[in-house]
């Protein structure tokens, strides 16, 4: 590592000039823990992978899959993806990429605790030779290839052997030193320079990086700044060029201010209400809760309460996801609301109790608040109690009130995850339904979910996922009300900006080209 | 009639009548207090009832911007609730629950204080350990306790309607040491002088001593911390209601008016925090200043002519 980086400051002393080194300074609420991609699941460490790794494939802005290491792949039955590796790859160490680095960061993603959830239907790869890799699954799994953006081919080589302190290279390890925590040889466009956790890290350009096509940022100065107003200050001074994320009452002076760019996008975390029918009689009807999201003007709530910063939602599906039903469109009237409410013979209404965090989601609390207004008026006088989200969870597990808020954001970008999670009947032993405080329960919704997961048509997943959004839709089992904007801001000599963000919050900085 | 008469024929009145901060502060606080309390008679609309509340009619400006709604005289909050209204129902809740926690803690504070310090000895060092203990509970963990504890017990929709007296209880039941230190060192200080002397040696009962002749002569410093606490209780149930332990949100009061506000005031919706800020610095300096010429008025050493 050491012999490698005085290489590359030599090579790096001598170059800079000639190739008009460009430097994006860039500010995140905060900084990677570590060096070691394996060690935590979370948006951090992925947007750190894809600056110092590479995955086989990955997302594009429009959700579809685009080839990275691996140049092309096909199918070869039910459980066999077949990837071909892209020739001539370099990892930082020098050593050359191929099918063994492959397969070995796929059995350390299987030991590590935060992933190994997610590559649980995975089995042991066959590699077939140096460039050409099967991965298989134990059952049919119709989320192989978005599973495949989370691997992050490791230098087998480089993290094999036994460290000074004697533990093996590649031991994952979450809070002490480690070598992986405090090495890196990956195969991304940049090289950890420096690194003072909590304070600032250098990246520079690999020279050996395999993609000529991307972008001109030489070097990246990251340096976390936890405090919203802070990080917007920074940028609005010029100290940084690029900040994420930005907070929502910062918008207007942002994009007020001359020389910076506020790139907003919707996400992909959904916001909804729960209704519980195990305590409440009422919530049984389908009429009552159709109700309910009649009397729900969401996008009254987006356009007020969001400033118009959030996508109005009928669906937990956003656009792009496999299961998104186009037909399924927003639907308030609050006519219909009470003509339902009266069909169902709760005309003179009821009271119920709702909770809701007030510091989890962008404003949570005033729209806990206008809902309970617009419940009001079909006669559901609504209890509200708000509280930050370190007593929230608890709250909501325990499932106190009848009405509860919950956020939820798909970790493999699929609609499956959010039918899982929150609308399959609730199954101690199976974990199904493990947020669904709705307690809603309905056999085919349940029996689609669990075939999409083996499913490897995409025609036919499709259409079944779609099907579980329409019946959801249909029984009225949430109350839906929008999709949260995702937000980046950066100055206007990033001239690309817009196009390498994405839905995933995974700015893919190799491909930025500054003036 | 007489009992009239004699009211305004008292040195009181006569001392309240020649001192125009006095006048000019009852006026405004008897103001406040009326249209607090008239909110359902004065105020134009109910922001308590949440039907008639649209999310469309929100953060409307006051009535001298081109954009406002003439039903919305000083402009809505972020939920479309009027303004005006609002302020109204929220400064009722906001006394309610000052004058109610202030009373409790002078009636705990003063009781334990005068006991502990007219009796003295262990009696005394129980006591006031008692206090300290106390003190060193905040507001908020007796709050979350006694929230938790009644939450449990009755379940969610009930303590919507209890809040208020909830509140009443948690801020007063949180800070009655701060009065019965201050009524035990004045006691300290009046037990040894003679007129207690003089009252024990023709055979007055201790509790007659107590609250007769010892009490009117220590309630000097207690209405002075009077008028701060009102003003503390208001804050603390402001606090209170942002972590969720206060006034449910669809009935805010004046404290949590301003704090929801305060996120709007560099978006340009200033109004919605400043003036249930203004109200509140009026009703409490209001009250401030009288409690000033209340103390003035009983302490004979700053008569000043």
């Amino acid at each position: 590592m050491k012999k490698m980086m005085i290489l590359f400051l030599a090579a790096a002393l001598l170059f800079p000039f000639s190739a008009g080194a460009k430097t994006l300074r860039l500010a995140m609420d905060a900084d990677p823990v570590s060096l070691d991609p394996h060690v935590q699941l979370s948006g951090g460490m992925l947007q750190y992978s894809h600056l110092v790794f590479d995955p086989l494939v990955r997302w594009t802005k429009d959700t579809k899959i685009e080839p990275r290491l691996a140049e092309k792949w096909e199918r070869m039955d039910d459980l066999t993806m077949r990837f071909y590796l892209r020739k001539g790859v370099k990892f930082h160490s020098g050593n050359e990429l191929t099918a063994k680095d492959v397969a070995w960061t796929l059995a350390r993603l299987k030991r590590s605790g935060d992933f190994k959830g997610l590559f649980e239907p995975f089995a042991d790869p066959v590699i077939i030779d140096d460039y050409t890799i099967d991965i298989k699954t134990k059952k049919p799994y119709g989320l192989l290839l978005n599973m495949c953006t989370y691997i992050f081919p490791m230098d087998s080589k480089f993290y094999t052997g036994t460290d000074k302190k004697g533990h093996p290279k590649d031991t994952i390890v979450k809070t002490e030193w480690s070598f992986a925590n405090e090495n890196e040889s990956g195969t991304g466009k940049y090289v950890v320079a420096e690194r003072e956790q909590g304070q600032k890290w250098v990246l520079k350009a690999f020279p050996d990086y395999w993609d000529k096509n991307t972008g001109n940022v030489d070097e990246i100065i990251l340096t976390p700044i936890s405090e919203d107003a802070t990080r917007v200050a920074a940028l609005l001074a010029g100290d940084v060029d690029f900040i994420m994320p930005v907070p929502p009452q910062d918008f207007d002076r942002i994009e007020k201010a001359d020389g910076i760019k506020l790139i907003t996008m919707t996400g992909s975390r959904i916001i909804t209400f729960q209704i519980n029918q195990k305590r409440r009689e009422e919530f049984k009807n389908a009429k009552v809760r159709q109700a309910m999201v009649y009397a729900v003007n969401n996008a009254g709530i987006v356009k007020k309460i969001m400033k118009g910063r959030a996508g109005v939602a009928a669906q937990n599906s956003p656009r792009g996801y496999q299961g998104h039903n186009p037909a399924l469109q927003p639907r308030f009237d609050l006519a219909k609301a009470r003509q339902l409410m009266k069909e169902a013979g709760y005309e003179k209404g009821f009271t119920v109790s709702m909770i809701a965090p007030n510091n989890r989601y962008v404003n949570d609390e005033k729209i806990a608040v206008a809902t309970a207004a617009m419940l009001s008026k079909i006669g559901i006088k609504v209890d509200l109690k708000t509280m930050p989200k370190a007593q929230y969870w608890d709250q909501f597990d325990a499932q106190v009130a009848d009405i509860q808020m919950i956020g939820w954001h798909s970790d493999t970008e699929d609609s499956a995850n959010f039918y899982e999670f929150l609308y399959m009947c609730p199954n101690k032993e199976t974990g199904y339904g493990q947020y669904n405080s709705g307690n809603y329960c309905n056999k085919r919704v349940d029996e689609l979910t669990l075939a999409s997961q083996s499913e490897t048509n995409v025609e036919k997943r499709m259409a079944m996922l779609q099907e579980v959004e329409k019946i959801l839709y249909d029984d009225a089992a949430f109350i839906p009300f929008h999709w949260q904007m995702l937000s980046w801001a950066g100055s206007d000599k990033l001239k690309n900006a817009n196009d390498i963000i994405n839905v995933m919050n995974f700015p893919y900085f190799g491909d930025l080209i500054m003036k | 009639m007489t009992r009239i008469k004699q009211f305004f024929n008292s040195f009181f009145f006569y001392r309240f009548i020649r001192d125009p901060v006095a006048i000019g502060s009852f006026i405004v606080l008897a103001v406040l207090f009326i249209s607090g309390f008239g909110a359902p008679v004065i105020a134009p609309h109910n922001p308590y009832d949440t039907t008639t509340i649209d999310i469309m009619d929100s953060e409307l400006p006051p009535f001298w911007y081109p954009d406002s709604d003439s039903r919305f005289l000083l402009g809505t909050d972020s939920q479309g609730r009027d303004m005006l209204s609002t302020m109204l129902y929220g400064m009722r809740v906001s006394i309610f629950i000052g004058l109610g926690a202030v009373t409790l803690q002078a009636f705990l504070g003063i009781t334990i204080g005068l006991i502990a310090g007219y009796k003295g000895g262990r009696f005394e060092a129980f006591l006031m350990r008692v206090a300290d203990v106390q003190l060193s509970f905040s507001t908020y963990m007796v709050a979350i306790f006694f929230g938790a504890l009644f939450q449990a017990a009755f379940g969610m929709g009930l303590y919507e309607n209890f809040a208020i007296p909830m509140l009443i209880f948690i801020i007063g039941f949180a800070e009655w040491p701060q009065y019965a230190r201050t009524v035990r060192a004045s006691v300290l200080g009046e037990k040894k002088k003679e007129y207690v002397e003089a009252a024990r040696v023709i055979g007055l009962p201790s509790r007659r001593i107590m609250w007769n002749h010892i009490l009117p002569n220590t309630l000097t410093p207690v209405l002075v911390i009077s008028t701060v606490q009102v003003a503390n209780a208001i804050m603390s149930e402001a606090a209170l209601s942002f972590i969720g332990l206060g006034m449910p949100v669809t009935r805010p009061s004046l404290g949590s008016l301003i704090k929801a506000g305060f996120d709007f005031i560099f978006s340009g919706s200033w109004w919605i925090t400043l003036f249930p800020g203004i109200m509140l610095v009026i009703l409490i300096l209001s009250i401030n200043l009288l409690g000033d010429w209340l103390r003035d008025f009983l302490n004979p050493k700053l008569y000043k002519g």
